[in-house]
């Protein structure tokens, strides 16, 4: 962990949602630079909600949030562009005409800022974040010809094209195999290890991240627990979340059964 | 098919056609990727709308034309950005609303408009030299947008979320869009008509669309099948004399059939599946 003294997100008694529906309850936390922050909870949790908030795009109805500094109402496009986002999975039509090296060089675009068009420095910022996840062999392959694992590295790069000091990332290894899933998270930790980058992973895996991280976000509306993985990861605390079909297995793994079905 | 052109008329309806043919297919390309294919049909009836209202209280017809479009298209926007309701549902609304409002409109006109008509199904071979222009400067206005605007364009019709969230002003990009989509539409409807103009938004890009993966390349064989088009169907519409704006589009969607058939998408598909 690099040791600046000023969180980047700092969210203080903040609540989200709308009128009549409160997703996000009083949650306080601080993000620093260079961390790594495993956010978990069930469905409907408000891992999300939270995911926009720091995105702000969508302004807290109490308490705060400060990004960068600034309140949602402050922040401009070149802050959005300080933050990369790796949306959560949706499916990609495979037939939509677009490269690879296109996809990424959207990336430039929120930081070039309007009316600027594209230069030799931006495509070469885009050819280096696809070395960065080993895709910088197809550039000019058809995203829809790509795996699920490759078409999720090359939004990874996407966000890295924005050149972000925060990389925010949406349940990046639903749908995915188990043997892409880790290349997925690895991925993230050598981003993370090599470039400083401070890193949200949003997700349903527990296990997949558990050793990788500074700490653990545990959500259901309220924050529940922030800390060391260790700290987290207690079973009291995770049935009371997760309620009873928690199940922690010998090898200190951590099952929770039918959680798909669970409804806010 | 020389001594054609020669004549004047013929000279203005293949320069509009060009034109309208570059215009629609450029607007074509994000409202196809954008997903917005029946905003186009909505707004070109809005249109129409405004046409028959300047007719029945003798205002000029274009600019009604204009504020009919863009006043659907706001309000179709409006509408699904707040979330009330999906943009499909919204637009088939205003689309039949202003369709009676067209008739409501013709209706109470006392006499026969032959004029009004002729927006409804185009006809390029009467276009004078003030539409034209009139053609030519909003032509211009709205191709130059796209181009300064493009990869905003681009990056909002791949992923709007994503655009909005890496920094782009999307929302604003998103009723920049429809505004252009409403121009592209007022100034097809005196070559095309009011019902096919529809029909020359989308066929050249998703025409190109079986074409390619990239998408720089497909915009540019959209312009190419879209000017190509509108040139050929004045061509022999004037040779074998039929009505210029269904040549266009029939010959739009010959091209279409062929492509399809022969895209080299579907082929890898093909090869994939054996």
């Amino acid at each position: 962990m690099s040791g600046s003294s000023k969180p980047i997100i700092r969210f203080e008694h903040a609540t989200f949602g709308f009128p009549g529906v409160i997703a996000l309850k009083e949650i306080s936390l601080a993000v620093n630079s260079g961390e790594f922050i495993g956010v978990i909870g069930p469905n409907g949790s408000g891992k999300t909600t939270l995911c926009k908030a720091v995105l702000g795009l969508m302004a807290p109805l109490g308490g705060s949030l400060r990004i960068f500094d600034c309140s949602c109402e402050e922040l401009r496009c070149h802050h959005r562009a300080k933050i990369g986002y790796l949306p959560q999975k949706g499916v990609v039509d495979r037939n939509f005409p677009v490269t690879v090296l296109e996809t990424v060089m959207m990336g430039r675009y929120g930081a070039l800022g309007l009316l600027k068009r594209a230069s030799g420095k931006d495509r070469q910022i885009a050819v280096e974040a696809l070395a960065h996840v080993r895709m910088d062999g197809h550039l000019d392959t058809a995203l829809g010809h790509l795996s699920g694992g490759q078409q999720q590295r090359v939004f990874i790069a996407r966000a890295l094209a924005q050149q972000p000091q925060v990389l925010l990332l949406d349940e990046p290894t639903t749908g995915l195999d188990i043997t892409t899933q880790c290349n997925v998270v690895e991925l993230v930790q050598h981003l993370h290890e090599e470039l400083g980058l401070t890193i949200l992973l949003i997700t349903h895996d527990i296990n997949l991240i558990r050793s990788r991280v500074n700490r653990l976000v545990l959500l259901k509306t309220r924050l529940h627990a922030a800390g060391p993985p260790e700290d987290v990861l207690k079973p009291d605390i995770l049935r009371e979340v997760y309620g009873k079909d928690l199940v922690i297995t010998e090898r200190d793994r951590i099952v929770v059964e039918d959680y798909h079905h669970h409804h806010h | 098919m020389l001594d054609l052109l020669t004549y004047e008329f013929m000279q203005r309806s293949l320069f509009a056609a060009a034109m309208v043919g570059a215009l629609c297919s450029v607007t074509g390309v994000f409202v196809v990727l954008r997903g917005l294919a029946f905003v186009g049909a909505g707004t070109s009836h809005a249109a129409f709308a405004g046409v028959a209202f300047g007719y029945l209280v003798g205002w000029p017809p274009l600019p009604l034309a204009i504020v009919f479009g863009l006043a659907t298209v706001w309000i179709t926007g409006w509408l699904e950005e707040k979330g009330r309701m999906k943009l499909d549902a919204s637009i088939g609304i205003l689309y039949t609303t202003t369709m009676a409002l067209a008739i409501l409109f013709i209706g109470l006109m006392k006499t026969y408009n032959a004029e009004v008509y002729g927006y409804l199904f185009g006809s390029v071979l009467s276009v004078t030299s003030e539409e034209l222009r009139m053609i030519a400067g909003l032509s211009m206005l709205v191709i130059g947008a796209i181009v300064l605007f493009s990869k905003e364009l681009y990056f909002i019709a791949f992923d709007q979320e994503m655009a909005e969230a890496s920094g782009v002003p999307a929302r604003r990009i998103f009723f920049l869009l429809l505004t252009l989509v409403a121009v592209t539409v007022v100034v097809s409807l005196k070559t095309v008509g009011a019902i096919l103009v529809f029909a020359m938004i989308l066929i050249p890009s998703s025409t190109a669309y079986q074409l390619t993966h990239s998408l720089s390349t497909l915009t540019w064989y959209s312009v190419m099948i879209g000017v190509s088009c509108s040139v050929g169907g004045v061509v022999l519409s004037s040779i074998w004399d039929i009505p210029s704006g269904p040549a266009i589009v029939l010959l739009a969607t010959l091209l279409f059939l062929v492509a399809v058939l022969y895209s080299p998408k579907r082929r890898r598909h093909v090869l994939a599946g054996s």
